[in-house]
């Protein structure tokens, strides 16, 4: 169910139709067998220790460190009462808006120059787009450090500094600003592959028809581009935002305290504190607002291919 | 830009930016690592490879390289064992609930990685699963497997169907129809699969996090613990071989399938 929007991604809607005329094994058997080992590997390690983990949320940690009975929701409590953790979920919703949102901004424009432009072009912006994705997160991040730096060795202070923008340099690391900047450099991708995908299926025509009967370009824009786009939009925003809520690298290296996010807070519970039924209850809070948005967006784009019929 | 579109002379100097915001952490990172200096400061300071000879030499490092190239060749092949059948049954086979089966298949990509890494700690913990290599080669086997499972089920929709049967009309057995109609037609798509999956392994940080130990330590994990505690230009040599690596892989993607179908989009 909520793995729809990738299915969307990649086209599968309208393969799984086309695969339905091109069936040549029609023996369930050998479906089965054929899948088999992938459902056994996911249930026993995916299905079952996600469980585990929700279940562990509801158990009580003894003062001996033995994790069992009594079920209680005393961990969710705690999570949603101290104003300390609330912050830090209050954070991680916001970082992941932010983000979203400029990531939109930004990736707009470059997903239409991708799709609309020269092959040649079309190329060199794809591999730029893309090849940091193959980077580790934990490189980009280290890069981002460096140029975030506080103090004049940072190399953006250093840069304001010579320009004469700033007297002083400014502190940047260590806050929420750091935190979306890096999560929108390491995501910016997941937005503009699905955007200029569906920009690149939106018939010429239609915007053509629509000049020539007198739209401006920008109610051209807003009529026909905009809304045709928006199932790759709500592609690229549900995995921008699902990926930053969920991160770990970048907020515990540019985040410091005041950019705490939760996945950090989840490490902390379960490697530092060893508080792990409150650990796992931080997690099923993060796992409900990745898998509340991801069935969002899945409604949302159920309802358009409705609409669309 | 055709005229067609609002505010077009907008959209080359936002992309440009873009551009420049892409590459600026890469390219900060490789001029860092160059600088003559104890410590790292920009602009850099003369020229010096000797980082990059101390981080060749650095025994952390080169015990975490061999452990992260292990540790994904295991991992590409373990995902294509897994990948390759269920792909097949996704786009060859007709059974019933098939949109089901394809979306639990690629659910791992949707579930917050970081969360699949803790739940399969505490799982390990519980059961006494306490080899460390084979436990990480599990993580990454379920988190690069639906990747190669998205690769592969598209290149084979894209194979030309009417080839197989015409092979099978001339009396070709399955076994042969794949090898010689198949296989050849789907070898991009499962080269590029393969290679993202390598990817994917060697950078992975969110599931390595939970499962790894002193003894086997990969790079990614290494670079974030000299992050905190090395502060000479050494860890930006180390990244900086990181970033001619992977992009000697995109550049290779790109050649064997395309690097958008790489990434299914």
């Amino acid at each position: 169910m909520a793995a729809v929007p990738l299915d969307t991604v990649t086209g599968m809607h309208s393969s799984v139709a086309i695969a339905a005329r091109r069936v040549h094994f029609p023996r369930r058997l050998m479906a089965m067998a054929l899948l088999s080992p992938s459902m056994l590997f996911l249930a026993m390690f995916f299905a079952m220790p996600a469980l585990g983990l929700i279940s562990y949320s509801v158990l009580t940690q003894a003062p001996d460190g033995t994790v069992g009975l009594p079920l209680t929701l005393e961990h969710y409590w705690h999570f949603f009462a101290t104003p300390l953790y609330s912050r830090v979920l209050r954070t991680t919703i916001e970082i992941s808006l932010i983000t979203t949102a400029l990531a939109i901004v930004l990736g707009y424009p470059v997903a239409l120059v991708m799709a609309r432009s020269s092959p040649l072009r079309r190329q060199a912006i794809t591999i730029i787009v893309i090849a940091p994705l193959v980077v580790s997160v934990v490189v980009r991040t280290y890069g981002w450090q460096l140029i975030l730096g506080n103090g004049p060795t940072g190399i953006l202070n250093w840069l304001l500094l010579n320009c004469g923008i700033i007297k002083s340099p400014v502190a940047l690391l260590y806050s929420e600003t750091a935190v979306v900047i890096g999560s929108l450099h390491v995501f910016f991708p997941m937005m503009v592959l699905p955007l200029a995908s569906a920009l690149g299926k939106i018939d010429r025509h239609l915007e053509d028809a629509a000049r020539t009967l007198g739209a401006t370009a920008w109610r051209t824009f807003r009529r026909v581009t905009l809304p045709l786009s928006l199932p790759g939009l709500t592609v690229g925003c549900t995995l921008v935002f699902s990926l930053t809520a969920g991160s770990f690298v970048t907020p515990a290296i540019l985040g410091g305290t005041s950019g705490q996010m939760l996945g950090v807070l989840v490490e902390q519970q379960f490697l530092i504190v060893y508080n792990w039924p409150f650990g796992a209850a931080c997690a099923t809070v993060l796992v409900a607002i990745v898998l509340g948005a991801n069935f969002l967006s899945v409604r949302i784009l159920d309802r358009r291919y409705r609409c669309a019929q | 830009m055709s005229s067609r579109l609002p505010a077009a002379w907008l959209l080359v100097p936002i992309t440009g930016a873009v551009v420049i915001f892409i590459l600026a952490p890469l390219l900060v990172t490789m001029a860092t690592s160059i600088s003559n200096t104890q410590y790292i400061i920009f602009p850099p300071h003369g020229f010096t490879l000797r980082w990059y000879g101390n981080a060749l030499q650095n025994q952390d490092f080169r015990s975490a390289m061999w452990f992260s190239t292990g540790l994904a060749l295991a991992t590409t092949t373990g995902a294509l064992l897994l990948g390759v059948p269920a792909a097949f049954a996704l786009a060859r086979c007709d059974f019933p609930g098939r949109g089901a089966v394809s979306s639990l298949l690629l659910s791992p990509l949707v579930f917050p990685v970081l969360i699949t890494g803790v739940a399969l700690l505490q799982l390990f913990s519980m059961l006494g699963f306490d080899k460390t290599a084979l436990n990480m080669l599990i993580g990454h086997v379920l988190v690069t497997a639906p990747y190669v499972v998205r690769t592969t089920t598209a290149s084979l929709l894209l194979a030309d169907i009417t080839l197989e049967d015409a092979a099978r009309t001339l009396g070709a057995d399955t076994w042969c129809v794949f090898r010689r109609i198949t296989m050849p037609q789907i070898a991009p798509g499962l080269a590029a699969g393969a290679l993202f999956a390598f990817m994917v392994s060697f950078d992975n940080f969110p599931i390595s996090l939970w499962l790894a130990d002193a003894q086997h330590n990969p790079v990614p994990l290494l670079i974030f613990q000299m992050i905190a505690s090395v502060f000479e230009p050494s860890v930006a040599a180390i990244s900086t071989l990181m970033i001619l690596f992977a992009t000697a892989v995109v550049l290779i993607l790109e050649r064997v399938g395309g690097l958008r179908r790489a990434m299914a989009m």
